[in-house]
């Protein structure tokens, strides 16, 4: 990956007023990809729109770390249900 | 312009306390928010509107003129005039305080920064504490990434049979845009970079298009796979014959064979949709026959069924 896809957590932490522990914990849950560069850290760009949203539900409605990660597995499987909603409804249009 | 109940919003009554609204806010934040209800457009509007009650009901001097005036809330500003020349007039000085200035938003609690449209306050809000009030209210913090943008694009199914080109304006920008062929109904593509500009260098969002497709064609659509219902005679139901039938790519001749039942299928393979970028591949035509029966039989020809019914029987 290349370092101009990758930004480094101290500058997202100074940026989006949260603790590195903040971010770091949400590596070790598994909720954000997190790269280390000789020895620094970084966030790539494309986990920048999951992290922003984990922060939202964090900082806004005070929502934990755990409760995050069940966020997350729920909005999955609606994602997946609305996909499936989707097509079913799609296939429905053949006998309408 | 209707007024709007922000209490009835917020599900409390006028003499809610300051950390009643606050919890009903978190609790209804937490139900409506965009976050949590992806692609439900009713919860992004309820959570608009909460939030807007949240900014009113909030901010003492804001809920102040607001239970002031109430329904009368279009005449506010003759009320506030009146009051002024009053004062004025009485030597008390100083007059109104109006309602600007209610501090750096930023140091407020709660504030919702989501990816979401700015525009979010009713006209109803604009109207009663002006537009400095509306700038006040959408208290965005710093972001790299812009915000992604949403849009729905309507399209024939004959349009989606072929990549093509169009030009989209967003936002005042035109995008040129590859369609590719056998896009499906309700398919949101990413159009990476054509959202909304990045803060301080930050890269710009992303545009997210979704498509709806409307089908005024005879086929119905499954995915790559097309399909249709061809009326054959009776005379080429039973001792079989040739027929012309239309395709998505033109008309084609085929075979029936004899004594073909009424609802059987036939596929015509890669007469389908074309598959989603996959160039040059496309799914199947399948045909159901409807066989036809004469109607306003001749006497001639009910005595020749009666032949056919005595040999049968």
């Amino acid at each position: 990956m290349n370092l101009e896809d990758l930004i480094p957590t101290e500058e997202i932490c100074m940026r989006y007023k949260v603790e590195q522990t903040f971010i770091s914990s949400l590596s070790q849950s598994g909720l954000i990809k997190i790269v280390t560069v000789e020895k620094s850290q970084y966030v790539p760009t494309d986990e920048i729109a999951a992290f922003e949203k984990l922060r939202r539900l964090h900082y806004e409605l005070n929502i934990n770390l755990e409760g995050l990660e069940a966020i997350q597995h729920l909005l999955a499987q609606l994602e997946e249900l609305q996909l499936q909603n989707r097509k079913l409804k799609n296939r429905l249009g053949l006998y309408e | 312009m209707e007024f709007i109940d922000y209490y009835k919003l917020l599900e409390l009554d006028k003499s809610a306390s300051q950390a009643d609204i606050k919890k009903s806010y978190r609790k209804l934040a937490r139900k409506y928010h965009p976050d949590l209800n992806p692609n439900n457009k009713e919860a992004q509007a309820k959570f608009q509107q909460i939030n807007e009650a949240h900014e009113v009901l909030s901010d003492p001097e804001k809920r102040k003129k607001y239970d002031q005036y109430g329904k009368d809330w279009e005449h506010a500003e003759q009320y506030e005039e009146a009051r002024r020349h009053q004062q004025t007039a009485g030597g008390a000085g100083g007059g109104f305080g109006g309602f600007e200035g209610y501090g750096d938003p930023r140091q407020r609690a709660h504030s919702y920064s989501g990816n979401f449209d700015e525009d979010t306050f009713s006209d109803f809000f604009e109207q009663m504490f002006g537009s400095s009030a509306r700038a006040h209210g959408s208290r965005r913090q710093r972001h790299f990434k812009g915000q992604d943008y949403n849009a729905e694009l309507e399209l024939n199914l004959r349009d989606v049979y072929t990549s093509q080109k169009q030009t989209l304006t967003i936002n005042g920008k035109n995008i040129r845009l590859t369609i590719p062929a056998g896009v499906e109904n309700g398919q949101t593509i990413k159009i990476k970079g054509h959202g909304g500009p990045g803060v301080q260098g930050g890269p710009r969002g992303d545009l997210y298009i979704t498509f709806k497709i409307i089908n005024n064609t005879t086929f119905k659509r499954e995915k790559e796979n097309l399909y249709s219902t061809v009326n054959i005679n009776l005379y080429t139901a039973m001792l079989g014959g040739e027929i012309t039938v239309d395709t998505f790519s033109g008309k084609v001749k085929l075979k029936v064979k004899p004594e073909t039942q009424s609802g059987t299928r036939v596929k015509l393979k890669g007469k389908g949709f074309p598959k989603y970028k996959k160039e040059n591949q496309y799914g199947d035509l399948y045909i159901t026959y409807n066989v036809e029966m004469p109607t306003n039989l001749s006497a001639k020809e009910k005595e020749l069924f009666r032949e056919l019914q005595k040999l049968r029987s």
